[in-house]
């Protein structure tokens, strides 16, 4: 069954439409990954759906309601987080802050505190890490945090946008194992990335996205060995 | 992290000498024979400022938006209380009437203010609350039939003293007047200070702070949070603008009139984030001690020195020769140059401030072990 459905979804900014009506589907427990390259509007299609960038045209269902025009807070509240681009943690926020702003729009005391364990449990790194400054975390540390940040307000899907941008080889391997045993815990997961064979190897199904519109949709390892994806995307 | 409970106990010392001082006159006499002024007559204005300068520092120091018009709402928290105290008005209103008034009028015109405001980033922001600060004081100034324009409205009659305490200051032999005895506005404002003190503690450590702090660092990744920047900082301008006016209508009661126009005007915006600054942005007990050597000076050193300045004048010999120079340089006269001279070393050598907030420090040393953040990608 689907948990997000968008439907001819269309954004911009100013004068400029980067989606020229996107449709794409999550079901629940799935992982999807877009990929495309730089500019294709991979960055924008999370964040309209995020509701920080306004939606132009078409539809966004989420868990059977329409999500389409409400507000960027009212989004997280209904299961639907974001781990931004480029991490964008709380630099001078500790660890263990940046976790609890993840909790913003909660107020279970004792289930945030269930769930700071949990990331713990994820993420073992972050506890030794709990009273530093998340700024002075290392880059792939720094990913981490931001994961766990988002699974803060128990997300029903977890959108990632270039998770594995800027790490090092081993430390992506890392950060994508969390993400299938977070999927495996019952996640959804819709994952943005230009390193496509890690993400079509991660994911269940794919989109190829380009210059806003999706020219492509499959399952992930039909993708893998798409001769026009190997091409474009896998270099070979 | 050495001696980490020092900042307490100093927090305490300074509390208590503040609550203890008036309770030993000797102190006070010795500095009335020593310098000509009576400091307990001084201070509750400095802590009535103390108070607008922690009103500013919600918005600016929490949650990091410039705000140029604080005094705007400090003048009408001193003229709605002007308006409803004054024999020339049918109204009378009590004193904690006409405070609780001034408070809600204030953080009514902080709400309304806002909705134009939070479309804004930035430098606009910054000039909307500097034009607004200046509309109030030009209105306070033109609008005669209503404010009496620079006559200003008068007299803003004492507080009634509430019954306990009458009797209880009688008791100890002091006066119940509030004009001769000092001890009655000391502590009433003081009082108002640290409710004002405590309930910013709170306020910090609650989640609304942290928000606030989230929301400073990096608005997108808050608004990917589930934050509502735009609630958030309604907050932030609604709060401040009521202690703006709190403090303006104590202002009032102290002086026993709604003052010059001017005592609202930008000059008073910008000493009091200056006095931010100075002392440390974001960081309260920062912000105080900006108050106490800013205003300080600004009060007390300055007066004090021109008194001194013009003995010297009269005579003659090597005291004038060395002293004079440095007591006109550092006397009501000079001030503003020495003002200027301060804020531009600070600025160069410790933009931080004083006593900064360990999040503001790392803000201004960019080239310190800092923060260490991906590069954006565009």
């Amino acid at each position: 069954m689907a948990l997000l459905e968008v439907q001819q979804l269309r954004a911009g900014y100013g004068p400029i439409e980067v989606l020229k009506g996107i449709s794409l589907q999550v079901d629940k427990g799935e992982i999807v990954a877009i990929i495309g390259a730089n500019g294709a509007g991979k960055t924008t299609t999370l964040m309209t759906l995020s509701g920080i960038v306004p939606v132009r045209g078409g539809s966004i269902l989420f868990d059977g309601q329409d999500i389409t025009r409400l507000p960027a807070y009212q989004i997280v509240s209904r299961g639907l987080a974001q781990s931004p681009e480029g991490r964008k943690i709380f630099p001078r926020l500790t660890v263990l802050e940046n976790l609890e702003m993840g909790a913003f729009t909660r107020n279970d005391p004792q289930g945030v505190q269930a769930d700071i364990e949990k990331a713990y449990h994820y993420f073992p790194i972050l506890k030794q890490r709990a009273k530093q400054a998340g700024g002075t975390l290392s880059g792939g540390e720094q990913q981490m945090l931001a994961i766990a940040r988002a699974l803060m307000s128990r997300p029903k899907l977890l959108l990632l946008d270039e998770p594995s941008l800027g790490l090092a080889p081993m430390i992506v391997l890392k950060i994508f194992e969390v993400i299938r045993e977070l999927n495996r815990d019952g996640v959804a997961v819709l994952l943005v990335e230009q390193n496509a064979r890690m993400a079509l190897k991660l994911a269940h199904r794919g989109y190829v996205l380009e210059t806003g519109s999706i020219t492509m949709s499959d399952r992930a390892e039909t993708m893998l060995n798409d001769p026009r994806v190997k091409a474009a995307y896998l270099g070979e | 992290m050495r001696n980490a409970k020092l900042p307490i106990s100093w927090e305490m010392l300074a509390v208590a000498a503040a609550l203890l001082y008036p309770l030993v006159p000797a102190v006070d006499d010795f500095l009335f024979r020593l310098t000509h002024w009576r400091f307990g007559f001084v201070m509750p204005t400095i802590f009535i400022l103390a108070i607008l300068a922690l009103a500013l520092n919600v918005v600016v120091g929490y949650a990091g938006l410039l705000h140029l018009g604080i005094a705007g709402f400090f003048g009408i928290g001193a003229y709605v209380t002007g308006i409803l105290t004054v024999p020339a008005y049918p109204f009378g209103c009590s004193f904690w009437l006409a405070v609780l008034a001034s408070t809600l009028v204030a953080t009514a015109f902080g709400i309304v203010l806002s909705a134009p405001l939070l479309r804004l980033r930035g430098d606009y922001f910054a000039l909307v609350t500097l034009g607004f600060g200046l509309a109030v004081m030009y209105s306070i100034r033109n609008l005669e039939e209503i404010t009496a324009g620079t006559k200003s409205l008068n007299p803003v009659p004492p507080p009634e003293l509430l019954p306990p305490f009458g009797q209880l200051f009688e008791a100890v032999g002091w006066g119940t007047d509030w004009a001769s005895e000092y001890r009655l506005f000391y502590y009433l404002t003081l009082a108002f200070l640290l409710g004002t003190i405590l309930l910013l503690r709170n306020l910090e450590r609650s989640s609304l702070g942290r928000a606030w702090v989230a929301l400073r660092e990096d608005e997108l990744a808050a608004t990917c949070m589930g934050l509502n920047a735009a609630r958030l900082k309604l907050a932030a301008f609604a709060l401040s603008a009521a202690l703006a006016g709190m403090a303006g209508s104590l202002y009032a009661i102290k002086l026993g009139s709604t003052a010059d126009p001017l005592a609202y005007d930008f000059n008073r915006s910008v000493t009091m984030l200056c006095c931010l600054i100075l002392g440390g942005l974001g960081n309260r007990n920062g912000v105080l001690l900006g108050v106490a050597l800013i205003l300080g000076y600004d009060n007390l050193l300055a007066p004090i020195l021109d008194d001194v300045q013009r003995a010297l004048g009269e005579q003659s010999g090597w005291k004038k020769i060395v002293l004079y120079p440095f007591t006109l340089l550092m006397s009501t006269k000079g001030k503003l140059m020495m003002f200027g001279l301060v804020l531009i070393l600070m600025m160069r050598y410790r933009p931080e401030g004083l006593l900064p907030s360990s999040r503001v420090r790392e803000e201004m040393h960019e080239g310190d072990p800092a923060p260490h953040t991906l590069p954006r990608k565009e």
